[in-house]
């Protein structure tokens, strides 16, 4: 009960160190309403739900909050602090790898009387930082203090697969933070936008090297994100045989490469057993670490400052001989892409009452809060390591059959529920798009569905199968049999 | 209220029908024929393969089935360390010990010593009587030597995975028990030995092993050498889809029928069929799209019982519709050995086989060490390490016989830079694939003359290279740091 007390004591002390400061102008409200899409069956969307974040003004009359206050939004308005007028606003870009987006306002009277707030540097620890927003969807404008405790790389949980800098704060933060700014010295040093459930008084915030990463890609008018050298790497050189096994010197330091991904802009550079000891003049150490800021981060920090397309000098020792390479930082994602996706109807064919996805972590979760232990293990197995077992280099996406419409033409099929689709009458499934084209295929007697880990076919009889398909539709009222309509 | 009559109408007809067997008590017949038995368990660590666990005890109960022999579930003394054996009217204990131990029927025959036991027991005889609903009675002997007994009746036939196998045996299900009955109580019905309880549980339901598989493990035991039980070497689909029996061109009037949709490389079967059968009868029994069969005794079964109530070396027919027609196929029913698994179901009675190379646990797997990740352990262990026991456990051969995994790393100088790999499979060592744990001391030796061991995993893991020159002496130095009295158990 004392503990309560206190908590609540120090949360309106805060609220009263609010009234004090004045970031009405510059720190705002955002308004929005969801409606994400249902991954299992994709042409049905979920139901809708609102919720209220922060966000700031930056110059050229542009609103930074977080990704994850806007993503699967239909609707959006932004509010100023002493003012009754609600202004729609749009997402104007979205990073869902780095959690911001940037919102445009359609009436621009909104920014008359408002001061956009400047971009600082990365602070040192223990800094004394405030974070201003709309926590716990109160109408006025929150600020608490605390230090900043360390920066770290850390998950991005809104992306739940992309790892950046964080700044680690002990200031509250709360939901309804996420997006407003925080602020030393007049400037802003991060955007409020996790906390961690299990700890107290352990808030992240984005800080400027990823938000300035993100303005500046936005500048060419799209947002292509963060990238990659696209390889696997791994500590192993404390140990001097290890070392010796690899030929190198034993002053030498730096990080092994196990593997390099099938497509990535790093297969005609880099290779397994390659140690990679320097980044852009920075010495790598045997953790995989350089200098950078003033502390020691891994070496995918350099990678960090990159846009797509810009590269990276690596210097690297094979077979005991030094060399340097560029390398193209590009997206290198895995064929089946760990990350949330957000925004986009899901493409689908739904044949026969077949529905076929293609496989992501959207269409996992869908298995609930405990998705991973629970998932088919077919699923989990592709997910964990489709790095290493796909050898195809057209393999666009994994196809899964998502759910199965009931009608007699499919009655028997439960068994292939949620199995990943190989190939159809011997032509091989590497995207939606191959089974939209197998079934446009009228001439042939029976579909024959290759599922993986499982030796029985399904079997379709075409004939039927397009006759039934026209019912099913009808008697599901499913507008289309495949999204995108067009092939691609 | 109309209701609540029936229902208790109902219940007092269900309750007068669950007694009917118990008309006349045959406990005191039994006093010469069920001993009390006491197991000390001592079972071995999973992830420290060299230390045991902490000993356990539990009890159980015997039948009789010679003079001074006695069966019980194979599950009541897996990983025994000592049994003892109590018979009524004698206060001391008899000593005991497993002759034979058959984990796919889930029986033992247990040997008591003859000199302590006094009068001979009297050996029951297991009658192989079906009445599908009858009132059946369990007995057992408590520790204090008193015959108790309890009342069900007999719901159903079943083919069932036994609690400790894979493999699918003849099952009886008592429902409506009085007591929960899962340490080998002799069933009765009619007053007649119907098999012994194997498991029971919540819903008053009790699995009982029956007579028929209690028979064939002891004619098997008499015909000297134990063969074992037949073992099913395939697995089926069902096989309703009317567009995929039209494709197999079969014709519509041939209507039963199941489809063979892996084929294993040990097991009946495993030689002759071939993935795209269909699996039409065995030995003369229709075999239907569900994979089951009218049996004319226990009504509708699973067709492993065709497989597993056959001993090994049995002839087998398969009749199976392949390349659009119909054929037979004569064979023989086979029995494997589970350590002959790609990944062993389970491992009692034996030390997992391990060895440890510069702190690197390198050990066989098994079903029981990925079972030790406890709770769900299903969805925790690593998909790749799991894949190996889904979809390849019944697939051993030549190039593959056995998975060696890092299960994890005792931490010491030799290994810095390793501590954090585990659970990793096993491809070479000093680039000699490792076919099972056996091949890890051989491919050790080889390179004399190399400064390292490299150890190869799979799924482009990194490498372990290990000083040889320092093997040696840092294999003693954590021996002794982690207090470890055995570095390999690999059996011969």
């Amino acid at each position: 009960m004392k503990k309560a007390a206190i908590i609540l004591l120090l949360l309106f002390s805060a609220a009263v160190f609010s009234a004090q400061s004045d970031m009405s102008k510059s720190v705002v409200m955002i308004q929005v309403v969801k409606q994400p899409f249902d991954y299992t069956t994709p042409w049905k969307q979920t139901s809708v739900s609102q919720g209220i974040g922060s966000g700031f003004i930056i110059a050229g009359n542009k609103i930074i909050t977080n990704a994850h206050n806007v993503s699967d939004s239909k609707y959006i308005i932004v509010k100023k602090e002493n003012v009754a007028k609600k202004y729609p606003a749009t997402v104007e870009f979205v990073g869902h790898d780095c959690d911001l987006a940037l919102l445009k306002v359609i009436d621009k009277s909104f920014f008359d009387d408002t001061e956009a707030l400047t971009l600082g540097t990365l602070p040192e620890i223990h800094s004394k930082v405030s974070t201003y927003g709309f926590p716990m969807g109160g109408t006025h404008i929150s600020v608490t203090e605390g230090i900043v405790s360390r920066i770290q790389t850390d998950i991005y949980v809104h992306s739940g697969a992309d790892g950046h800098l964080v700044i680690q704060t002990d200031a509250a933060i709360n939901p309804g933070n996420s997006g407003g700014p925080v602020i030393l010295d007049g400037n802003v040093v991060g955007v409020a936008f996790q906390g961690m459930s299990q700890a107290e008084n352990i808030g992240y915030m984005i800080p400027t090297t990823v938000i300035n990463h993100f303005l500046l890609d936005v500048n060419d008018g799209k947002y292509d994100g963060f990238g990659s050298i696209g390889v696997s790497l791994f500590s192993g050189l404390h140990n001097d045989s290890y070392k010796d096994y690899l030929k190198l010197e034993p002053n030498v330091q730096g990080v092994v490469v196990t593997s390099v991904l099938l497509n990535s802009s790093a297969e005609k550079v880099l290779q397994r057993g390659d140690c990679i000891t320097q980044i852009d003049n920075y010495d790598v150490d045997n953790d995989g670490m350089i200098m950078i800021y003033g502390k020691k981060y891994h070496l995918s920090e350099v990678v960090e400052t990159k846009q797509i397309g810009q590269t990276v000098n690596l210097t690297f020792w094979r077979n005991g001989k030094k060399q340097t390479e560029q390398l193209v930082v590009q997206l290198n994602r895995p064929v089946f892409e760990p990350a949330h996706l957000y925004d986009n109807q899901p493409p689908y064919v739904c044949f026969a009452g077949f529905t076929f996805v293609a496989a992501s972590r959207n269409f996992l979760e869908t298995w609930g809060r405990d998705w991973l232990d629970s998932i088919p293990h077919t699923l989990r197995y592709l997910l964990n390591d489709s790095q290493q077992l796909n050898k195809d280099r057209g393999l666009k996406e994994y196809v899964v059959l998502s759910e199965i419409l009931p009608d007699q033409i499919n009655q028997y099929a439960d068994e292939y529920n949620n199995k990943p689709l190989e190939n159809i009458n011997g032509a091989d499934v590497r995207s939606l798009n191959d089974v939209r084209k197998a079934f446009e295929n009228k001439n042939c007697d029976f579909y024959v569905l290759k599922f993986m880990n499982t030796e029985k076919p399904l079997l379709l009889d075409a004939r039927q199968a397009h006759k039934q398909n026209d019912i099913i539709l009808k008697k599901y009222n499913v507008k289309s049999w495949t999204f995108p309509e067009e092939q691609l | 209220m109309n209701r609540t009559i029936i229902f208790i109408t109902l219940i007092s007809s269900f309750m007068s029908s669950a007694f009917a067997g118990g008309s006349s008590d045959i406990s005191e017949k039994l006093k010469d024929s069920i001993v009390y038995l006491q197991i000390s368990y001592y079972a071995y660590e999973q992830y420290q393969p060299w230390r045991n666990k902490e000993l356990t005890e539990s009890s159980g109960v015997g039948c009789a089935v010679g003079a001074n022999k006695v069966i019980t579930t194979a599950y009541n003394v897996a990983n025994a360390a000592f049994i003892r054996a109590k018979k009524t009217g004698i206060n001391e204990y008899i000593s005991a010990k497993i002759e034979i131990i058959d984990y796919e029927s889930n029986l033992a025959l247990i040997e008591l010593d003859s000199n302590s036991l006094g009068k001979p027991l009297v050996p029951l005889v297991f009658s192989e009587n079906y009445k599908k609903g009858a009132g059946v009675n369990f007995y057992w002997l408590s520790a204090g030597g008193q015959i108790y007994n309890g009342r069900g009746f007999l719901d159903r036939a079943a083919v069932d995975v036994s609690t400790i196998s894979f493999s699918r045996m003849l099952t009886f299900i008592a429902a409506g028990i009085s007591d929960s009955t899962s340490f080998g109580h002799l069933y009765c019905l009619d007053n007649k030995p119907l098999g012994i309880a194997c498991w029971s549980n919540e819903n008053k339901e009790s699995g009982i092993i029956p007579s028929k598989v209690i028979n064939r493990f002891l004619a098997d035991v008499k015909g000297g050498k134990y063969k074992g039980a037949g073992m099913t070497g395939f697995d089926t689909s069902s096989l309703l889809e009317p567009a995929t029996r039209k494709y197999l061109k079969m014709p519509d009037n041939l209507q039963n029928g199941v489809y063979i949709s892996a084929v294993h490389t040990i097991g009946t079967g495993s030689d002759v069929l071939k993935v795209g059968d269909v699996l039409l009868s065995i030995d003369g029994f229709d075999i239907d799209p569900y994979g089951k069969f009218k049996h004319p005794q226990f009504d509708v079964l699973s067709f492993d019982f065709l497989i597993t109530n056959k001993t090994a070396g049995d002839k087998i027919t398969f009749n199976v519709w392949r390349n659009g027609r119909a054929q037979k196929i004569d064979t023989l029913v086979k029995h494997f050995d589970v350590s002959q698994m790609l990944v062993p179901w389970y491992d009692y009675d034996r030390q997992p086989e391990y060895i440890i190379v510069g702190g690197c646990i390198l050990q066989k797997l098994t079903k029981t060490y990925l079972a030790a990740r406890g709770h769900d352990w299903q969805g925790k262990v690593e998909p790749h390490i799991y894949d190996y026991l889904l979809n390849h456990a019944f697939e051993p051969n030549e190039q593959r016989k056995q998975i060696v995994v890092l299960s994890y790393v005792l931490p010491a100088n030799i290994n810095l830079g390793y501590h954090n790999l585990g659970q990793l499979v096993v491809d070479s060592i000093n680039g000699m694939k490792i076919n099972s744990i056996k091949d890890v001391p051989a491919a050790l030796s080889l390179k004399p003359e190399s400064k390292f061991h490299v150890i190869e995993f799979e799924m482009e893991q990194p490498a372990i290279v290990l000083d040889r020159s320092q093997l040696d002496s840092a294999g003693i130095s954590i021996a002794q740091n982690y207090g470890i009295d055995k570095i390999y158990n690999i059996n011969k």
